[in-house]
């Protein structure tokens, strides 16, 4: 008899560990099981901290609680609450000049020439979540879910229903889900009129979105180690889409004759944005999960359209390397690129004839976003839970100097981009 | 006082019924599967709460032997088997063990197969020195070999005449669903254990582990059994002293290489491994005889605990 300790895992072993793994997790429930055990109850609490250079800082706790029936019913329900502070870019381009701003609760911020103008703000947003899901025979499940959220100007009120079917011995899995919001925006000291200089408004009550979508997805695993799926979203949104607070600059040159002006100085005035009131997005994405000798491969891609004329591609990947002790590491890569909306600009020029929509919100605009990043997930020794921590770095720039812009402007990036850092702590324990 | 379970034997033959006894602070549950005394040791004084968690195991273990078994008629093992050469529609649970046996033979570069059974129809492993007729052995290899299965999961297609076994993985198996399903009922420590494949878990309320004595065949009395405890993990066993064939001097034991269909020579008497697990100690033991003469070094390579003999 010999007696020998371990030294350290081969790839071999790691191998066969997961192909363990994955047959006793995958093997169905037997005989008399379902009624010996009990509900399990799932706690996780989460605080996410989301700050962009010079401008946005969100704080957001969130606390999400499952419970597990034994006949695979689940309920369960989030609290979260955004504490958003900072500034937001109001949508006037920089210029050459001081810009004075005001903001939705009347106060007035002045910016340097060459800095994009922002306005400050201040809001704390509630929202509650809750899902139901009910399996009706092993194949077929069936999920419910709620979800209300308040904040000073917005309110929304939603649901959703989605079906998934297992079939050819779970190889295959299609989902099918419809949801539909009722919001309304209810803007601070009213609505103005779109591409007015918000001294008039429109109303002050609120106004209503409606928001429906649709999506059907079908997943399949093609070998032990590949599961590949497809899906499709449909999204109708109606009503008032359009950022109550966001301006369009409008530059006025200074021609007058006589003047030693430069050529291309101007002043500029700023107009209310405004959007239509209609807009249909459809994506399409293709998504992959591939197990690798030790390693977990997540790898997506994303084309996404709408009428407003936004087109974006979204890749991502993620890599999930188990550690011992069950702790793992996950970095992650995202790109994003996307068009610019048809009535996207940087500014109007006085003169010319008012477009029927404008808006010069960074989100519409030709944007570009690469995010890197690394989750570290682990366990405290002789305690209960599991710990995860997420850093993520997100840099977004876009094209900030467009043909049109004069030639004052020629050196000032009307896109400056912005860095972001976010760090997210969860933890989980069941009982 | 130290929770003792005695692994390579039981007090008394086990019986058809699963029966229920008071050993110490635990209950101890038997009833026999597989060709196998089977028991159950749960750290608990409540009588009802052991003979729920013994129906538990006795079913599961009831279930799978149904299942999966070579011996028995009707199930999706004797389907296959009798297929004809006809496509077989598996469902999930047999497609995941038919999964898990492929991933064993890719990482024994084939010598771990479910097809090999039909070999040891020309082999008896009494002891004595009559080996096999190498022409019997040549013709019967044709109809071994996964590779000449197609395997689209869920569908299989065999050619007629050949035949697989699930013996290899299913005890083990049937022991980690059995523990799954007693770690899901009860939050008490308890240690499943069929024919000497087991899975321990928890800590008992005297604050000691499960301690397993390991046989050690080349020994008698006292020093024959090494004591381990174990807080979580599966244990098993590769290997029988009692089934072997000397020729020509040579120890034959009963673990066959279904590339050359001839048992694997050089290997230990018996392997017997720890692990996360009971089907992974049980593949790396079966994997570790099937090295033959590597079999020291291939576990050693694996970083898990082990003892050869």
């Amino acid at each position: 008899m010999q007696l020998t300790t371990p030294a350290r895992r081969s790839a071999l072993r790691a191998r066969l560990s997961t192909a363990a793994c994955v047959l006793l997790a995958a093997a169905t429930p037997a005989v008399g099981h379902a009624d010996d055990t009990t509900p399990t109850t799932q706690l996780e609490l989460s605080s996410l901290l989301y700050g962009e250079n010079q401008r946005t800082t969100i704080f957001e706790p969130a606390v999400r609680a499952t419970r597990l029936f034994s006949n695979g019913q689940s309920v369960s329900a989030e609290i979260q609450v955004d504490a958003m502070t900072g500034a937001s870019p109001s949508g006037a381009v920089a210029t050459n000049q001081v810009q004075t701003t005001t903001s939705a609760s009347g106060t007035t911020q002045s910016v340097q020439a060459g800095v994009l103008p922002t306005s400050y703000f201040q809001d704390v947003r509630g929202s509650l979540d809750a899902d139901w899901s009910l399996p009706v025979g092993s194949l077929f499940t069936a999920t419910s879910s709620v979800h209300v959220s308040k904040e000073k100007d917005y309110r929304s009120l939603g649901g959703s229903e989605s079906f998934s079917l297992d079939l050819f011995q779970r190889l295959v899995t299609i989902t099918a889900a419809a949801s539909f919001n009722h919001d309304q925006v209810t803007p601070v000291g009213g609505t103005a009129i779109g591409l007015s200089d918000g001294t008039t408004m429109l109303n002050f009550r609120s106004n209503p979105k409606r928001v429906s979508s649709g999506m059907l997805g079908i997943s399949r695993i093609l070998t032990r180690r590949w599961m590949m799926g497809v899906s499709g979203t449909r999204e109708i949104e109606k009503g008032y889409l359009t950022e109550p607070y966001k301006v369009v600059s409008v530059f006025s040159p200074i021609n007058t004759p006589g003047e030693d002006a430069p050529p291309g100085t101007g002043s500029t005035t700023t107009l209310r944005e405004k959007r239509p009131d209609l807009r249909t997005r459809i994506s399409g994405s293709l998504s992959s999960v591939y197990h690798l000798s030790d390693d977990i491969l997540y790898s997506s891609y994303r084309y996404y359209w709408d009428d407003w004329g936004v087109r974006s591609h979204t890749l991502d990947f993620k890599v999930r390397h188990d550690l011992p002790n069950h702790a793992f590491v996950q970095p992650h890569v995202r790109l994003y690129a996307q068009t610019a909306a048809d009535f996207f600009r940087f500014e109007l020029f006085q003169g010319d004839p008012l477009p029927a929509f404008a808006s010069s919100d960074e989100r519409l605009g030709p944007l570009r976003t690469a995010t890197v990043g690394a989750t570290y997930g682990f366990r405290i020794p002789n305690a209960p839970g599991d710990w995860a921590v997420r850093g993520e770095y997100i840099r977004q720039w876009g094209n900030g100097h467009p043909d049109y812009a004069p030639s004052v402007q020629r050196d000032i990036n009307l896109f400056p981009g912005v860095n972001t850092g976010t760090l997210l702590v969860t933890y989980s324990i069941g009982f | 006082m130290t929770a003792a379970a005695r692994t390579q034997r039981t007090e008394g033959p086990p019986t058809a019924a699963p029966s229920l006894t008071r050993v110490a602070q635990h209950y101890l549950g038997r009833f026999a599967a597989m060709a196998s005394p089977c028991e159950l040791l749960v750290d608990t004084d409540d009588a009802a709460e052991a003979a729920a968690l013994l129906q538990i195991v006795a079913k599961e273990a009831s279930r799978i032997e149904a299942a999966f078994s070579r011996y028995r008629t009707g199930n999706i093992v004797h389907r296959i088997n009798n297929a004809g050469g006809q496509t077989i529609v598996m469902d999930a649970e047999c497609a995941e063990l038919i999964d898990y046996a492929v991933t064993c033979l890719e990482i024994s570069g084939g010598k771990f197969d479910i097809t090999s059974g039909v070999l040891r129809r020309l082999w008896t492993f009494d002891g004595g020195n009559h080996s096999a007729d190498p022409a019997a052995v040549s013709a019967l290899l044709e109809r071994v070999g996964w590779h000449r299965v197609t395997w689209r999961r869920p569908e299989l297609t065999m050619p007629a005449g050949m035949e697989i076994d699930l013996g290899g993985i299913g005890k083990e198996y049937a022991v980690d669903r059995a523990a799954a399903l007693i770690a899901a009922a009860t939050e008490r420590a308890f240690l499943v254990n069929f024919g000497g494949d087991l899975f321990a878990s928890g800590v008992c309320r005297d604050g000691n582990p499960w301690t397993v004595g390991v046989e050690d065949p080349g020994r008698t009395g006292e020093a024959a059994t090494y004591k381990l405890e174990i807080e979580r993990g599966g244990l098993a066993t590769s290997g029988d002293a009692r089934r072997f064939l000397m020729v020509e001097g040579k120890r034959l034991g009963h673990i066959l290489n279904p590339i050359t269909g001839w048992p694997v020579e050089g290997a230990p008497r018996s392997v017997t491994v720890l692990a996360h697990t009971c089907m992974e100690a049980g593949t790396l033991a079966t994997l570790a005889t099937l090295e033959g003469p590597r079999a020291r070094a291939f576990l050693e390579e694996q970083g898990v605990r082990f003892w050869l003999a």
